[in-house]
């Protein structure tokens, strides 16, 4: 076992001829919150995308190099995506429950696709769990039969979160998860996150450096497709080492 | 205020329009009304049995005419459901393909194929129908299926001819799949892909997510297969042509029968000849009235049901 939840090397990731990732070595270490700020269409979602091999869905996207979650190439050979998947849970920058399902179905979707649980007991239960994991089970436990569109972004976020902690995942993926939510909503996906990183190890992108600097345990500043600079969230919005970091958390550069 | 200004507050586009959507409403309640006035006649003359009722004399002595109605409606509907059973898994597998499977060069040739399909006119597939596809499905399909399971009700009438329900039902379904499948697709494709990645990233299989996903455009599939519904309601041509055209009242599906347009078409040419036909063949025309407004409306209300609840 790796000391690391995530590792890359030397990953590069194109669409098309385009390079987008140029080359980057990163290390997240485990129950962290990892933040990967840097401006807009600097590669942050792309780089999210390779750690669980959503970029697939892309058939222009090409990866090469390592990414090693829990000390396992992914990209290996014989490795099965779904596998990875499911340890690796994935949060977006648009709230998306899926809208035909009920709030239950939406948690309980991916347990019964993937044969997780034996009875409904325990399906009952796990979706229970998952909705305590993310705060939302007192808002919604006397509505589990509505549809996600009763709720809040906030609270789609919520659910989105639980949907994904349901699978028991080691990894969260975070992209931008609060960038269409209001702020009492951002605020409490923010909690949320201190208390999860107890079991699982969070990546969120962000292009706020303020919530990067609120949230996170450690910082990568991600600049045009390369890693500018990476480290404890204090020392680099303290005394970032690069001008360019220095540059964006100041504000000057967007 | 003066009467320029009063002139001026008068949508000129609201007075051209009108008068068209007037005159579709117009249209439609005249159209009601003429055919309610002319089957008049056979409701008084036969109340109830007019629909509710197989039977078909037609005699030069006008007191023993008679016209019941039954045998063409359930044809009508039995037909028309199995046309639906065909060409929702046909109209489902075709627009995944086209939009997840196909290669881009193909993509596009499918998709000008199925619009092709569905502008085709209907005699194409009717001759193809009789020539090709009634004899095939009588060999290969009709007989084993009697031969072996005639225990089972639907199975049990021979397949004398191969002009049946079931070759009528499986010609629809054909001829209604490129209908289907055109509302199908543009749902289909317009889902956001933000739910797609929630799908996969949520450790689902191709095979699963796209499942998930078809359930997201449900109500499109739903409006295909109303429009479905209703084009096999209506269709009469290449009906008529392989349906056997038999007063006949029967759940075997390998019976030949009638529908109420194939009945309509058939005997329209001669009803002047007696003196009762007529208003029974308004009564029929009515009677694809009703059926084509209900299947409509109860879609309709069903879809906004489902709309209501599903607002993103």
């Amino acid at each position: 076992m790796s000391d690391f939840a995530i590792e890359t090397k030397k990953l590069r990731i194109y669409y098309g001829e385009n390079e987008i990732i140029k080359g980057i070595d990163l290390k997240v270490p485990k129950n962290v919150v990892f933040a990967l700020m840097g401006p807009s269409g600097c590669g942050k979602s792309t780089l999210l995308r390779a750690f669980n091999r959503l970029l697939e869905l892309n058939k222009e996207a090409r990866v090469e190099g390592e990414v090693l979650i829990l000390g396992k190439n992914v990209y290996g050979n014989g490795v099965n995506p779904i596998d990875v998947r499911k340890q690796v849970g994935m949060v977006f920058q648009y709230p998306n429950p899926f809208p035909h399902l009920s709030i239950y179905d939406n948690v309980a979707i991916g347990l019964k696709l993937n044969h997780l649980v034996k009875s409904k007991e325990e399906l009952d239960e796990r979706v229970k769990w998952a909705l305590e994991k993310a705060f939302l089970w007192d808002e919604v436990k006397g509505r589990l039969d509505d549809y996600p569109a009763s709720l809040s972004g906030g609270q789609k976020q919520r659910l989105v979160i639980a949907r994904a902690l349901a699978l028991k995942p080691k990894i969260l993926l975070m992209d931008e998860p609060t960038a269409n939510v209001d702020p009492i909503g951002t605020r409490k996906i923010e909690e949320l996150l201190f208390e999860l990183k107890r079991e699982y190890t969070i990546v969120l992108v962000t292009h706020e450096p303020m919530q990067a600097a609120r949230v996170s345990d450690y910082v990568g500043f991600l600049y045009l497709g390369k890693l500018v600079e990476v480290g404890l969230t204090r020392e680099i919005f303290e005394k970032p080492k690069h001008e360019l970091t220095e540059k964006y958390v100041t504000g000057v550069l967007v | 205020m003066s009467v320029l200004q009063k002139i001026k507050r008068i949508d000129g586009f609201k007075i051209i329009t009108s008068p068209a959507v007037m005159f579709v409403f117009l249209l439609f309640a005249w159209m009601l009304i003429v055919y309610f006035y002319n089957a008049l006649p056979a409701f008084v003359r036969e109340g109830l049995a007019t629909y509710f009722k197989n039977v078909w004399q037609a005699t030069e002595e006008a007191s023993k005419e008679h016209y019941g109605l039954l045998a063409a409606i359930w044809g009508t509907v039995y037909t028309s459901i199995i046309a639906i059973l065909v060409a929702l898994p046909l109209s489902i597998a075709y627009s995944v393909f086209v939009i997840d499977y196909a290669p881009k060069k193909i993509k596009n040739a499918l998709i000008v194929l199925s619009d092709v399909m569905a502008g085709l006119p209907t005699i194409i597939y009717g001759i193809w129908g009789v020539f090709v596809l009634v004899p095939l499905l009588q060999k290969y399909v009709m007989f084993p299926l009697h031969k072996h399971l005639s225990f089972i009700p639907i199975f049990s009438s021979p397949p004398i001819t191969g002009y049946s329900y079931f070759s009528a039902g499986i010609l629809l379904g054909i001829m209604v799949t490129p209908f289907a499948s055109a509302i199908m697709r543009e749902a289909y494709q317009m889902i956001p892909f933000t739910y797609r990645e929630a799908a996969i990233a949520s450790g689902m299989t191709r095979y699963e997510a796209t499942k998930t996903l078809l359930g997201y455009i449900k109500p499109a599939i739903f409006s295909g297969m109303i429009l479905a519904f209703g084009r096999a309601v209506g269709e009469t041509v290449a009906v008529s042509l392989v349906i056997g055209n038999t007063f006949n009242l029967s759940i075997g599906l390998f019976s030949p029968g009638y529908t109420i347009s194939s009945l309509i078409a058939n005997q329209f040419g001669n009803a002047f000849i007696y003196e009762h036909m007529l208003p029974a063949l308004y009564a029929a025309g009515l009677a694809l009235f009703i059926i084509g407004l209900a299947v409509n409306i109860a879609g309709l209300y069903l879809f906004r049901k489902w709309e209501k609840n599903v607002r993103i």
